[in-house]
């Protein structure tokens, strides 16, 4: 058997075990959805991280970068920014009370199941999309390393992220991710020096880019307002995505958190910078693909050593597949916990409550790769949907969340319109608006109007809802 | 400053600098 597949076998046998390791670590719904709200800096950092850099990194940033040059690189600032915000002025005040799920802080908040019901929806119906796009993108490595139909890639990544998500839930997650975020590390560690002896080293590279896309190293590629709304959107959407979120309730307490996003920030600025470098090679060594989604691949096979190239798609599939998981943790949990049992089954047993937690995973992942069977949402770049998920997430949750714990007056009613609008604004800009501002723009206005001034026109929340947020910050 | 320089090279020091200024935001945060 070639390398390529001894190195995927050996990935997905450590992976399995971490999966069957977890299962034992794993008593009740706590530690299924939260991992028990007790993870180290180490192993929370890692999660985050590794969560956050997703097949959007790998295939599709790098797409990006080989059409649009390397002012989009810029872009990267906004997200260091955005966990600093969350961890500053967010963490201290949402983390005072620690839930199960995001749907579950909206809920005793903004007093009420159906705002529950709400955010759980937005959430199951944005997360399969983002899911549909990171599977396609496996579906794609799993065509170059074992030759087999994109398809049959999709289906069986499927497979093997739902059993270890299944059996392990959050534990499960935490763990893989930190062992692929050391995957991740390694792909781009090796490739990068071996792209670099292809193109006459650094320096070379930097004139061989410039002579392939003259316009490379300009600020004429894309426009600013592009540029800066793309920014905002990561910015916002790095706030208040439900999968990160939920990841400050899994931290043990604040200074685990700051020291976690700190080891966060060092390993995905370090992440991206390397693939941006790879994302120059790419310009360099292969200057007619037919989409800068295929850069990556290129250099994983046709760059890389077998072996070191086999560590490169591990690189990607761990990317992929350490994002997924957490999204399905975030949708099962929405599906399972703040749908079914909360609005339907609220007097279920323990048992029975671990039991719809696992179907619910089972369901929220099986249906991206059935609609993609069935020919529903191919064909998009990657990282275009990573940006419209992010925005539809953006639009929807920042005010509620960052409001909810900073505003005293906001109600459950201004937070519901908040949602509603927002998310239907950022649709309607992606659908007619101009496409050189980010609908993330149009979305969070929407968002930001409805949500101050609903929250005015109606009563004041009660103090039961306020309670718990507001005081003295934890530290 | 203009050219690859500037968009290149600054990319990876203003990086550092948000790395830098989170570290020692972190310090005083725990010695506060």
């Amino acid at each position: 058997m070639s390398a390529q597949i001894w190195v995927f076998i050996a990935y997905f046998c450590i992976v399995f075990a971490i999966g069957w390791y977890s299962l034992r670590a794993t008593r009740g719904e706590t530690d299924y959805w939260i991992a028990g709200g007790e993870l180290g800096w180490f192993t929370g950092g890692a999660t985050m991280a590794a969560t956050h850099t997703s097949a959007g990194t790998f295939i599709g940033t790098i797409g990006v970068m080989y059409t649009a040059g390397w002012s989009f690189g810029w872009v990267l600032l906004s997200i260091p920014l955005s966990y600093w915000f969350m961890v500053a002025v967010l963490a201290p005040r949402f983390t005072r009370q620690k839930e199960l799920t995001i749907p579950a802080f909206i809920e005793t908040r903004y007093y009420g199941k159906g705002i529950r019901g709400l955010a759980a929806v937005i959430i199951l119906v944005a997360t399969v999309v983002y899911i549909q796009a990171q599977i396609l993108a496996g579906g794609l490595i799993a065509n170059a390393v074992f030759g087999v139909p994109t398809t049959a890639g999709m289906v069986g990544f499927t497979a093997i992220l739902l059993v270890y998500t299944i059996v392990g839930g959050m534990v499960a997650v935490v763990y893989t991710d930190a062992f692929q975020l050391v995957v991740m590390g390694l792909g781009a560690l090796f490739a990068v020096p071996l792209a670099l002896r292809q193109v006459e080293g650094a320096g070379g590279l930097l004139t061989l880019v410039e002579s392939a896309h003259p316009l490379v190293f300009t600020w004429e590629t894309m426009p600013a307002t592009l540029l800066l709304t793309m920014g905002l959107s990561f910015f916002l959407g790095g706030i208040a995505t439900p999968e990160k979120l939920i990841r400050l309730y899994a931290m043990k307490d604040m200074r685990t958190i700051r020291r976690g996003v700190l080891f966060a920030i060092i390993m995905i600025l370090s992440l991206n910078l390397l693939v941006f470098v790879l994302a120059l090679t790419a310009i360099v060594l292969f200057p007619t693909l037919p989409t800068g989604d295929l850069a990556m691949p290129m250099i994983a096979t046709a760059v890389l050593p077998a072996t070191l190239g086999a560590i490169m798609l591990a690189a990607i599939t761990a990317a992929m597949m350490s994002t997924v998981d957490s999204l399905l943790i975030v949708a099962g949990s929405a599906l399972s916990v703040d749908i079914y049992q909360n609005l339907v089954d609220p007097g279920a047993s323990p048992a029975r409550r671990l039991r719809v937690d696992r179907l619910g995973i089972l369901i929220v992942g099986s249906v991206p790769v059935v609609l993609l069977l069935s020919g529903v949402g191919e064909g998009e770049l990657v990282q275009f949907i990573v940006l419209l998920f992010t925005a539809l997430m953006a639009a929807a949750f920042v005010l509620p969340v960052v409001g909810g714990v900073l505003w005293r007056r906001a109600t459950r009613e201004g937070a519901a319109a908040a949602m509603v609008g927002g998310v239907g604004a950022t649709f309607l800009w992606e659908a007619f608006g101009a496409a050189s501002v980010e609908p993330v723009l149009c979305g969070f206005l929407a968002s930001a109007v409805l949500y101050v001034g609903v929250s005015l026109a109606t009563p004041p929340p009660p103090a039961s809802a306020i309670e718990p947020y507001f005081g003295a910050p934890t530290r | 400053m203009s050219g690859p320089g500037f968009i290149f090279w600054g990319l990876f020091v203003a990086c550092a600098a948000i790395v830098a200024a989170y570290a020692a935001w972190l310090v005083w945060e725990e010695r506060r």
